[in-house]
């Protein structure tokens, strides 16, 4: 306990020092939770949109549809599927999809477009589909008076083909049988604008899709949004186990492209934050080192009079932890009330950016444990390693030559 | 490409090709004339002046099976028009061929969809045979030399593509019936002499006085579990209902 209280009291010897250097570690711990919060918070934020837009937290296909889509590779029976996915209580939502290129005509023009059957109202409490329509309404299911479904067609098909809301759109494609698949269908609703990443798609009731393309009871993939965003993982093992016949990926391995570019650039990240923090620990190392070297006489005292080296190596750290362990403590309290408004408002941005038919005004950060823990223990552990040096240093005078220098 | 590439230096081998191949003009010629004779027989067998045919469709594929009704018409070598009856869902998709033009017409969308000459390759209503056997193969005795070779039951005529023409096949192998002169079998091969799909022919059956195989088998060799079959139900030569006005855009796009 003496100990503590000697470290204590050997901060506030030189106060200016100490306050400048505590400075120095607050804003460098600032700075590094804000970086973390914003690396976080735009990360969290795409995976956020691309799970709500279309992916899910867990898809399910047959076979290695994911990596090689053939049309015959599809799930039968997709209703015994939802029954069970419907009485897993860790289950959000789920949605049942059919896809197939095609090409896409209107009386003059053709162009080709991307087919996707969607069960409408899975498809509505799973994905944001429905939030995306810039003009019409949400199709439903049936048949319109003069025997068509309905689409809902991207804005990019609307322009190629020239046509809008109520136009007829013909669609030819190849059946599962090897037919030539082919139909007429009712523009209801067109989705997203010209930079939309769905502005070449086609959506259709999954009924229309099922007949259109000779599929009868079947569906390509089922996507599954969870009600804990974290149990990607550990509920995909566990679906998979449960289906052995299916193919079950977390968005992890679904979006892999995105997961592994995420995860380099997050390590890149911590390496840089670990070169800021390493540059404001040349200035505390020094602190540390005038600190222990103006006191080289009370060293020499101290072990004259019966002080081990490693009690006084023990002090120096304890010192240096004592000071970094404030400032930590400052910056959190500084940052917290800065994060939480990054959080919670966030940047606007000049211009809203279309993020695949999403509009984002704001820039925001994350609010974790983590954008917190990590910059503390990177600090606190530089702290400690500096202090070694500093330590060894103050062990190893001898009390003859220590007590006579000034 | 393959037939139009020349060596300037002959090999020895060439040479002596050249020297038994000049003894044995006399003989090859006729061969050449009988071999052209049997294949436009075979080739008349299925067609006649004009004809008219039901047939059946099987196209076979490790994920599915599909039957196909239709009815097919033709006046020589240049015309021919082909409607599907049955399933339901494809009833009525017609096919037009005028010379070496193509097109389909799809009664759904009530659109008539011109064949791009680079889907010739492509399948035909997603069977084995491509847009290319049905409008093209009609010209074999002119873009291909012909060997003939006999055994005792069969003519074994051996195309080759004539330098200059622009062919499909790198060669074909055609076995006829010697007894019945009724086709057997077609390999057909790519450039570097790989056997790429063979056509069998079976069951032959008297049809307007003449001995006919009523079933096609069309089997893709690099296609495991693929195959289409053709049977013919019914088919007559020179009926009176065909006449040119079959033969127009204006019939494809009737609605049937």
């Amino acid at each position: 306990m003496l100990l503590f209280k000697l470290a204590f009291r050997n901060i506030f010897r030189q106060r200016r020092r100490s306050l400048l250097t505590a400075m120095s570690l607050i804003g460098g711990y600032v700075l590094s939770v804000f970086s973390f919060s914003m690396s976080e918070g735009s990360y969290n934020n795409a995976i956020t949109f691309f799970v709500q837009d279309h992916t899910g937290h867990i898809q399910i296909h047959k076979e290695d549809y994911l990596q090689r889509p053939k049309i015959h590779k599809s799930i039968p029976r997709p209703d015994e599927l939802s029954a069970i996915l419907d009485a897993n209580e860790r289950v959000a939502s789920h949605t049942l999809r059919v896809f197939a290129p095609s090409i896409a005509y209107s009386d003059t023009d053709n162009t080709p477009a991307q087919v996707i059957g969607v069960d409408l109202a899975r498809e509505r409490a799973t994905s944001t589909l429905a939030a995306k329509i810039s003009a019409g309404a949400y199709i439903g299911p049936e048949l319109d008076g003069e025997g068509y479904y309905s689409a809902m067609i991207g804005a990019g098909i609307a322009n190629n083909l020239n046509i809008g809301l109520g136009d007829e759109l013909i669609l030819i494609s190849q059946g599962a049988d090897g037919s030539i698949a082919n139909d007429i269908y009712r523009v209801g609703a067109i989705v997203g604008d010209r930079s939309s990443a769905d502005r070449s798609t086609v959506y259709l009731p999954l009924v229309a899709s099922q007949e259109f393309l000779s599929l009868p009871d079947a569906v390509h993939e089922v996507s599954i949004l969870l009600k804990d965003d974290g149990l990607a993982r550990e509920e995909a093992a566990r679906l998979q186990e449960l289906l052995p016949e299916f193919t079950v990926d977390p968005w992890q391995v679904v979006e892999a492209t995105f997961y592994q570019s995420m995860q380099t650039d997050k390590q890149g990240n911590v390496v840089f934050l670990g070169i800021i923090i390493f540059i404001v620990f040349v200035g505390v190392l020094n602190t540390v080192l005038m600190s222990v070297l103006e006191r080289t006489r009370e060293f020499g005292v101290l072990k004259a009079i019966g002080s081990r080296p490693a009690k006084l190596a023990l002090m120096i750290t304890v010192e240096t932890i004592m000071l970094t362990s404030i400032s930590v403590l400052i910056g959190v309290m500084l940052s917290a009330p800065l994060i939480l408004w990054f959080s919670l408002a966030g940047f606007a941005l000049p211009e809203p950016m279309d993020v695949g038919g999403v509009l984002m005004s704001h820039l925001t950060g994350e609010l974790s444990l983590y954008v917190f823990a990590v910059p503390m223990f990177l600090i606190l552990g530089f702290a400690i390693l500096i202090s070694i040096p500093a330590g060894i240093r103050a062990a190893l005078n001898s009390p003859k030559e220590a007590m006579r220098s000034h | 490409m393959k037939s139009t590439s020349i060596q300037s230096i002959p090999t020895l081998a060439q040479l002596l090709f050249v020297l038994l191949s000049t003894a044995l003009l006399s003989s090859l010629a006729s061969a050449q004339e009988s071999a052209v004779d049997i294949i436009d027989a075979m080739e008349e067998l299925y067609r006649g002046e004009s004809s008219l045919a039901r047939m059946t469709m099987i196209v076979e594929t490790p994920q599915f099976q599909r039957t196909m009704e239709m009815e097919s018409s033709s006046i020589g070598t240049e015309k021919a028009f082909i409607r599907i009856l049955a399933p339901r869902k494809d009833r009525g998709i017609a096919t037009l061929k005028l010379d070496l033009e193509m097109w389909n017409y799809l009664p759904k969308i009530n659109k008539v969809i011109k064949v791009p000459p680079s889907m010739m390759m492509g399948s035909w209503m997603g069977s084995d045979f491509t847009n290319d056997d049905l409008v093209k193969q009609t010209t074999l005795t002119d873009d291909y030399d012909l060997t003939l070779e006999e055994t005792d039951t069969e003519y074994r005529i051996t195309l080759v593509p004539k330098s200059n023409t622009v062919t499909v096949w790198g060669k074909i192998d055609y076995n006829v019936n010697k007894e019945l002169m009724i086709p057997l079998s077609q390999n057909f091969y790519d450039d570097s002499d790989r056997l790429i799909r063979k056509m069998e022919f079976s069951e032959p059956r008297e049809i307007s006085g003449l001995l006919i195989p009523s079933r096609m088998e069309m089997i893709p060799i690099n296609k495991e579990g693929h195959k289409t079959v053709i049977i013919y139900d019914e088919l007559q030569f020179d009926p009176p209902e065909i006449d040119e006005s079959i033969f127009t855009m204006r019939n494809l796009r009737s609605r049937f």
